[in-house]
């Protein structure tokens, strides 16, 4: 996910553009100069600024050099060989799944899913997945669940506590 | 008088000392394994806090933030891998020395003089903390913005990082605390129709998301680092005593320095760290030693990180200005726990800000015992292999996001949040200045507003108290001074090319 500065700094830009304009579309309270729009708008040009200021590569000299690290990967990073980035977004698409996923399932199957697809993409040996797939989402259920009471959803697989 | 002998009844609560105990134990295992921060240890810790008195969540913070700053030099003693970014600083030097056969010594004197450092620190916090709430009561909202502003520039500087980038990445998180209804006007800002978004952005998932979710991401394309040789450890305390005397000086300077960076908001024990290694190159009598496996930048910084830990607090309690990111989640349970922080916190919670002082105490001197402990079987925590303990934490990040509303909307929050922090930080964004953005967005805006309010629109006010004025002035030189390093630099560079 290496992005060049042109791009992050536009990005940058654009965004704090639409804040700017988002922010002086709201309401303003009445009789009052001062409202809710104020701050976005001094927010949002401060970043149309800052993105501007990267995009043409002003403050670049401060930053150290990146160092690409080139040795072997495991698991899922292997497999994707150039399109390795890609292994990254494993964890978030899996507390998506949690997301939409647990109050159907229930906690237990849901965390055995999560454990073990993030194990295996992580170079575990599927012994070791399994293990960690089994063992930990109980433990971590009855700590939430038992000692601090966080109401996590049984679904279709109960805890016997 | 009674107001400590209730905090002494307060901390000796059973509930508080189980807290403490397991909290230590906890910080010390997450501090110590590589990429596991301390801030994020205190990020998942807050869900749990929920959950506890409001002693005993503070005391899990504090211990466990202490122990997680020390233990962070065990792996970037060993492996030559900080376990936490303010190890960074001296992780070569500590390195070294274990290469010379000297791993008990490094390893010793991170343990002591870290403890010492936390000890000091929290003296400088009973000392100052109370002349600064005196100051504090004559404070009004032109000195609170300013004080807010000035603890956002800091966080930029510290980000050895290009600083048009730290201060875009503040301001992103500035925008993300728009969000909501909570604001002038009580009108839905940026919502989008979304009624989750209503409430705003809570800083937790967010918190969670940026470090621990993002750690997670990178573990996936990094490759795991190399297990830890097995090998039996000296006498740890050997010797700790005449480093102690033999540098007495820098170690007084770390501590010092340690302070001062804490308590400047924003600053935290990173920057104190690599301050601190810096000036002790600078002022020994034999810099040569550096880089070589000489204990004297050891010493120094491994005293300040801790130091600027407890000052860390001075700001968070009197303004409810983040001294660092790890006091800007204590923040947070601070006002969830009823103790909302300002400078009337130490005359009408008096107990409770003893009970504080104690905590901290006893956390640097427990650190001694359970350290030794660590360093002994660390080679066992280490051997844990990365694709078992990321995954638990993935875990642990979408239960404890779902625990702080009991709803999924924070778990996407989550997710999203450690996309967020992934990218940035691939691409030289720092994120601690994002999540102080986050943090502190509503209450820059609030006292940012009022003052407007109050001025009718006219900026002059703003500088015209004398208080505030020598905040404006310190914040503008935060703004203008990577300019002038800039300048320097180009200027330096001319003049030999003559």
């Amino acid at each position: 996910m290496h992005l060049s500065d042109r791009v992050t700094g536009l990005f940058l830009a654009v965004l704090g553009a639409l804040a700017f304009w988002g922010g002086s579309r709201l309401p303003a309270v009445p009789g009052q100069d001062v409202g809710p729009a104020v701050f976005p708008m001094v927010v949002g040009g401060g970043l149309v600024l800052c993105g501007v200021l990267i995009a043409i590569g002003i403050g670049r000299s401060f930053e150290e050099a990146e160092v690409e690290p080139v040795e072997a990967h495991e698991g899922l990073a292997r497999h994707l060989g150039d399109r390795r980035a890609l292994a990254a977004f494993v964890p978030p698409a899996l507390l998506l799944f949690y997301a939409l996923a647990s109050e159907t399932l229930g906690f237990l199957p849901t965390a055995f899913v999560m454990v073990l697809l993030a194990a295996l993409s992580l170079g575990a040996s599927l012994r070791l997945a399994v293990i960690m797939a089994v063992g930990a989402p109980p433990l971590v259920h009855l700590v939430f669940y038992k000692l601090l009471r966080v109401p996590l959803p049984a679904g279709l697989l109960p805890a016997p506590w | 008088m009674t107001a400590f002998l209730e905090a002494i009844r307060l901390v000796a609560a059973p509930d508080v000392l189980i807290a403490i105990m397991a909290s230590a134990v906890y910080g010390l295992v997450v501090g110590s394994l590589p990429g596991l921060s301390a801030t994020m240890a205190t990020a998942l810790l807050v869900p749990v806090t929920f959950y506890l008195s409001p002693i005993a969540a503070i005391a899990t913070i504090i211990t466990a933030s202490a122990m997680a700053i020390f233990s962070g030099d065990i792996p970037g003693a060993l492996m030559r891998i900080p376990g936490t970014p303010a190890s960074a600083a001296y992780t070569d030097e500590a390195y070294a020395m274990t290469r010379k056969g000297q791993a008990e010594l490094a390893l010793g004197a991170g343990l002591w003089f870290s403890a010492i450092g936390g000890i000091v620190g929290t003296l400088s916090l009973i000392l100052m903390a109370p002349m600064l709430a005196e100051m504090a009561l004559s404070f009004s909202t032109f000195e609170y913005f300013w004080l807010a502003f000035l603890g956002l520039m800091c966080a930029t500087l510290v980000a050895r990082s290009s600083p048009i980038k730290a201060i875009a990445a503040m301001l992103l998180g500035l925008l993300f605390a728009c969000v909501g209804i909570e604001n002038p006007g009580g009108v839905p800002r940026f919502t989008f129709g979304v009624t989750d978004l209503l409430g705003g952005i809570e800083p937790i998932p967010a918190l969670v998301g940026v470090f621990a979710v993002s750690e997670v991401m990178r573990a996936m394309m990094t490759p795991e680092p190399p297990p830890l040789p097995r090998r039996r450890f000296g006498s740890i305390l050997a010797g700790q005593w005449a480093l102690t005397k033999k540098y007495q000086w820098p170690m007084w300077r770390g501590n010092i320095v340690g302070i001062i960076i804490g308590v400047l908001p924003g600053a935290g024990a990173d920057m104190a760290a690599w301050v601190s290694y810096a000036t002790a190159k600078r002022f020994s009598k034999e810099p040569e030693k550096f880089g070589t496996g000489h204990p004297e930048g050891l010493v120094e910084a491994g005293a300040s990180n801790n130091a600027s830990l407890a000052s860390g607090w001075v700001p968070s309690l009197l303004f409810g200005i983040p001294g660092d990111t790890i006091t800007a989640i204590a923040i947070g349970v601070l006002y969830m726990k009823g103790l909302n922080p300002g400078p009337t916190l130490f005359t009408e919670r008096a107990s409770s800000m003893y009970a504080l002082y104690i905590i901290f105490v006893l956390a640097n001197i427990i650190m001694i015992p359970l350290g030794i402990l660590m360093i002994r079987m660390a080679s066992l925590v280490l051997r844990a292999p990365r694709s078992a303990v990321m995954p638990v934490i993935m875990l642990l990040c979408a239960v404890g996001a779902f625990a702080t509303g009991n709803n999924l909307f924070s778990v996407m929050l989550v997710g999203l949040f450690g996309i967020i922090g992934f990218v940035m930080e691939r691409n030289g964004y720092p994120v601690a200045a994002l999540v102080l953005g986050i943090v502190m967005g509503t209450m820059v805006e609030q006292n940012f507003v009022t003052s407007l309010i109050k001025s009718d629109g006219d900026v002059l006010p703003f500088f015209e108290r004398p208080v505030s004025s020598v905040l404006a002035a310190m914040t503008i030189a935060a703004l203008l001074w990577p300019a002038a390093v800039w300048t320097l630099r180009r200027l330096r560079r001319a003049e030999p090319a003559r």
